[in-house]
């Protein structure tokens, strides 16, 4: 292939009329398939969260164990484990949700996704958590609240405030990782709409432009949307 | 002083060491009575709001007791929990919660801890904000108070409880000078009406006039404990002469 055909078929947007639904439906997927994730990752992120600030050595270790394991190693690695191996295990029915969304595809896509996010997650609520000032367990404490208590009433209100934007950062993260889902998996979200337009059209370039474009257009002004609330929060910490 | 009586906080032997260098409390022993006003005072590091925290446990001690109420709370099977809601306790830095109104801020425990009624909780809530003549700022959040006000408030909270002690620890400590006199006034109220306080401070005019009895503590160990009179006219321990000379 010489540059110039490259160069032709990076211009070369004909495709756009016929194939936009690749996209149109290739980005719903993504949105849903990477907001779903994070959702699902939250209780169990709590979970690992409060483990890792326990007292208990047993529960720290296995909160850290979790945690590392899923930070050290490759979302692709991962997500071929659960996918090849747990959900060759368990089989799912081929049903479609909104008509376009196969479950036995979405269901081991978002349980990969959602495990990997919920070790970085954790760790997010870990250090909103951290970020409360320690006078506000003291003063809780003293006036009897148990533990439990001053967790739920004191602590995580206060902390939200300091894991919201972190966590719609991991949004953006899940929204570009979640591509992986369809280059390994065959799941219908946008990478794998822009790779099936590629391979049908043999236009190489253009259509992997488009889905840059998209992804762009939804994480850069997300990104910025969060700075602005993150300076917005830090203006009303005053004790 | 009431020698018939059993004291209402007994610590015995009382030491913290943070890790092997540090020992922040050195084998302290100490009696309250019922109605003393105890005011802690010393140098900066002397241990004196470590031993304050001990009290009510926010610091667990190393070696010794801390007998309230006849219970003691270092045991094992003690629920701490449920004797801390009688030792109500002001902090230097207020320690309001910030995500809630005064209002909130002052039934939160009772109605969590106790199970008092909201209609009730703040009722006593109202009855005694009006005490410190704050009964216009309920709906107002901690952010929108001056310190002043924030520590008359946490003072409020912690009597919500209707504690049978009061710990203070520095609680002047952190407010522009102009506003140190209101929560002291406070505080002189509270003594008035017989309330058991034990108070770490560096106002030497409210450990004169209020105190009942001044410890001087330095290196962790208590070296004085003398009624107030005693304790600055004929300060007979040579670190306390020193100390006072410097903050008199």
């Amino acid at each position: 292939m010489t540059p110039l055909m490259l160069a032709a078929g990076l211009f070369d947007f004909s495709f756009l009329p016929r194939y936009s639904s690749y996209f149109i439906k290739g980005v719903q997927y993504t949105l849903i398939l990477s907001a779903a994730a994070v959702v699902l990752a939250i209780v169990p992120a709590l979970l690992l969260a409060l483990m890792r600030l326990s007292k208990s050595r047993v529960l720290r270790f296995i909160a850290g164990a979790y945690i590392s394991v899923f930070r050290s190693t490759p979302m692709l690695v991962q997500l071929s484990i659960v996918y090849f191996g747990l959900f060759s295990v368990i089989i799912l029915p081929s049903y479609m949700l909104f008509g376009f969304i196969d479950i036995s595809m979405f269901i081991p896509g978002v349980v990969a996704l959602a495990l990997n996010s919920a070790a970085y997650v954790a760790e997010i609520f870990r250090a909103g958590i951290l970020a409360v000032d320690q006078g506000q367990t003291e003063a809780a404490r003293s006036l009897g609240l148990t533990q439990g208590q001053t967790m739920k009433l004191i602590v995580l209100p206060q902390a939200v405030k300091n894991i919201l934007p972190t966590l719609a950062n991991e949004l953006v993260t899940m929204i570009k990782e979640s591509s992986i889902c369809g280059t390994l998996m065959g799941i219908q979200e946008l990478m794998w709409g822009a790779k099936t337009v590629a391979t049908t059209t043999h236009i190489i370039m253009a259509p992997y432009l488009v889905a840059a474009v998209i992804y762009f257009c939804i994480n850069f002004p997300a990104t910025k949307a969060i700075e602005a609330l993150e300076r917005r929060m830090r203006r009303g910490d005053v004790r | 002083m009431a020698t018939s009586a059993k004291p209402i906080i007994e610590v015995r032997g009382l030491t913290k060491r943070f890790g092997s260098a540090v020992t922040a409390l050195d084998h302290c022993d100490l009696s309250i009575f019922p109605g003393e006003v105890v005011v802690i005072v010393g140098p900066s590091g002397s241990g004196k709001s470590t031993l304050l925290r001990s009290l009510n446990l926010l610091e667990t001690p190393t070696e010794g007791q801390v007998i309230f109420e006849g219970v003691d709370l270092a045991g094992k099977d003690v629920d701490i929990n449920r004797h801390r809601q009688r030792m109500g306790m002001v902090f230097q830095h207020f320690n309001l919660f910030p995500h809630m109104t005064v209002l909130k801020n002052l039934t939160l425990a009772p109605m969590t801890v106790k199970g008092v009624s909201q209609q009730q909780a703040e009722a006593t809530a109202r009855e005694l904000l009006k005490t410190v003549g704050l009964q216009d700022r309920e709906n107002a959040y901690p952010i929108q108070l001056s310190g002043g006000q924030k520590q008359r408030i946490a003072i409020v909270r912690a009597l919500c409880m209707q504690p049978d002690v009061m710990l203070f620890d520095e609680p002047t400590s952190a407010l522009d000078p102009e506003m140190v006199g209101e929560v002291l006034e406070v505080m002189r109220g509270l003594a008035a009406r017989g309330m058991t306080m034990v108070v770490v401070t560096h106002e030497m005019g409210f450990a004169r006039e209020v105190g009942t009895r001044v410890l001087f503590m330095d290196a962790g160990r208590i070296l004085v404990d003398a009624p107030p009179q005693q304790f600055f006219s004929h300060p007979d321990n040579p670190r306390l002469s020193e100390f006072l000379s410097k903050v008199l």
